[in-house]
């Protein structure tokens, strides 16, 4: 059952502030989206291994690290005395 | 000067190479044309303002007698979830509005290398997410053809610039769809390449175990030589296999090939799409193909689930990353805590893209993951079997690319699960990993229709072979109306 306070909770776990006219939207369309998802229950899958990752294609290199050429602090908005600024610990 | 807009990309690298025209004035003509009509389609997000110099260099580099590579000159757009070095990268999103990269990705230092003329960033929706590139912070691209309808998506500006001839090619990514859907509603010619074939390194990620870069072109020939350019191995990206020798693909018709026409989502289809689809087929059947319907069994009608399912449940977990602290827009953390700051700058991410990583996270919460994401990678293990042994049989199988025509923009934008939907035919591709391509198959009412073909994995030149015979055989209009 998808209400308000499930949309909320799910909302804080993904760190995303929502308004109240959001999770009004949000509670029919997920209801009806999830809805859609569920036909997969009607499938037998006990016999069926799932896809783990794409290890046809997938040949490691040797795991040597490299440098990055370049600065990437450049991109942060907030700095401070060589530092890039976060909020604080709670 | 005549018009050197409509040229194809080979006519375009010897017409440089040759003298017959600059690559300073051709870039010109493709910026003038971008001014006349990009108000109107709104496919760039940001201009190259260093396009014409590149040119100017390569004009000089040809004029000194040196070699140039094998798209010297040629105009590209890149979708903009593609990383550029010193040039915006968006992804459509308030989220990264300022983000300059510091870096290129694999697929861009290869234009370059091959003296590529980087035009642009194309316009999207938000992080790749949608089929209609309504969701874009900067608004929807129009569709060239009638610019009331949606340009498909979500590389809506990389099919649009294309068509409304804004570039020679361009770059998109495809998730589910992503290339071929817009190639298809704007009639041009998308690939989706084998998972693995080109590397995904400055592709922000949105579903890594499914997205793919590919080309978008006027034609089949364009596409082929932008894959040749981008297509290989890439230490920086672990999925495209070992280094060795790199794929060159040509550009040939195909003869003999066995064709296979996915039956039920063919009549399913709009019905003058699946008209147009039929008349395909018997084009391939009187150009010497071994033409077949066949019926797939019950696990394709759980492909869209699965798909939704696994592309949420990535999204979720990649957006994760964006916490505004190292990059992102400009929003000081003084004075908040940890949490609020993350809730307050997070909640700028657009209603799709919202709404994908909530039921991403309660897909994958531990209460529901047998429900959905196992099942969902279940039936991505049947559908990888089931067309396995359809390639023992068949060259390429086909279907329409979009089940539906082009619609107008904001019709079906209250109503995500209905934009789901239209993703139906092109979501395996991705399940599966296996190489899919859109080509235009003709038109109803003006609005285009697109035939897709799709290959076993790593079999991207049986598709050129096939769509290069269809192309030749259906003479479809160069450029669009615009």
């Amino acid at each position: 059952m998808i209400d308000t306070d499930l949309i909320k909770h799910l909302g804080f776990l993904c760190r995303l502030e929502l308004t109240d006219s959001e999770i009004s939207k949000y509670i029919s369309q997920i209801e009806e989206i999830l809805a859609y998802l569920d036909t997969l229950d009607s499938l037998t899958l006990s016999h069926v291994e799932p896809v783990r990752s794409e290890t046809s294609l997938a040949v490691l290199r040797k795991d040597n690290a490299k440098a990055f050429e370049g600065d990437v602090s450049e991109v942060a908005k907030n700095k401070k005395d060589g530092f890039i600024k976060g909020p604080r610990m709670a | 000067m005549s018009n050197l807009l409509n040229l194809t990309v080979p006519q375009i690298v010897t017409g440089i190479k040759n003298m017959d025209f600059s690559a300073e004035e051709y870039v010109s003509q493709v910026l003038a044309k971008i001014r006349k009509v990009d108000l109107e389609i709104n496919a760039y997000i940001t201009l190259n303002e260093r396009a014409l110099e590149a040119a100017a260099s390569i004009d000089k580099r040809i004029r000194m007698g040196e070699n140039v590579g094998s798209l010297a000159g040629v105009s590209v757009g890149i979708k903009d979830n593609i990383c550029t070095k010193g040039l915006k990268t968006t992804c459509a999103s308030k989220m990264l509005e300022d983000y300059v990269p510091p870096y290129d990705a694999t697929v861009v230092e290869r234009l370059k290398n091959n003296d590529a003329i980087l035009i642009g960033k194309l316009n999207l929706d938000e992080f790749a997410m949608g089929s209609t590139t309504e969701y874009s912070v900067f608004g929807p691209t129009h569709n060239p053809w009638n610019i009331e309808y949606v340009a498909g998506g979500s590389s809506g500006g990389s099919a649009a610039s294309v068509a409304a001839l804004e570039c020679a090619v361009s770059l998109g990514s495809d998730t589910g769809g992503s290339i071929r859907c817009p190639a298809s509603f704007c009639s041009v010619v998308g690939l989706k390449p084998t998972y693995g074939r080109v590397s995904r390194f400055g592709l922000v990620s949105y579903a890594n175990s499914l997205e793919q870069i590919g080309p978008i072109g006027k034609n089949v020939s364009d596409v082929v030589m932008v894959m040749n350019a981008i297509a290989g191995s890439d230490e920086k990206d672990h999925t495209t296999g070992p280094l060795g020798a790199e794929p060159k693909y040509s550009l040939k018709s195909g003869q003999n090939l066995r064709v296979g026409l996915i039956k039920k989502v063919t009549e399913e289809a709009d019905p003058d799409v699946s008209k147009c689809i039929y008349d395909a087929m018997e084009l391939f059947a009187n150009s010497g193909c071994k033409c077949e319907e066949i019926s797939l069994a019950s696990s394709l009608q759980y492909a869209l689930s699965s798909y939704y399912t696994i592309a949420m449940a990535e999204a979720s977990s990649n957006l994760s990353r964006y916490d505004n602290v190292r990059y992102g827009f400009d929003m000081s953390p003084d004075g908040y805590e940890w949490n609020t700051y993350f809730m307050k700058v997070r909640s700028n991410f657009g209603e799709e893209v919202k709404r994908r990583i909530i039921v991403g996270s309660y897909v994958l919460s531990s209460a529901y993951y047998g429900k959905y994401y196992l099942k969902a990678q279940k039936v991505r293990s049947m559908l990888i079997e089931e067309f396995k042994l359809l390639f023992k049989k068949f060259d390429v199988l086909v279907s329409p690319t979009m089940p539906i025509l082009p619609f107008k923009i904001g019709e079906k934008i209250s109503d995500p699960l209905k934009i789901y939907q239209i993703d139906v035919n092109t979501v395996v591709a991705n399940l599966t990993g296996m190489p899919a391509i859109s080509v235009p198959a003709g038109f109803s009412n003006g609005l285009p229709i697109g035939l897709q073909l799709m290959a076993d994995i790593l079999q991207e030149q049986k598709l050129f072979d096939a769509a290069a015979l269809f192309e030749e055989k259906l003479h479809p209009p160069a450029g669009s109306l615009k």
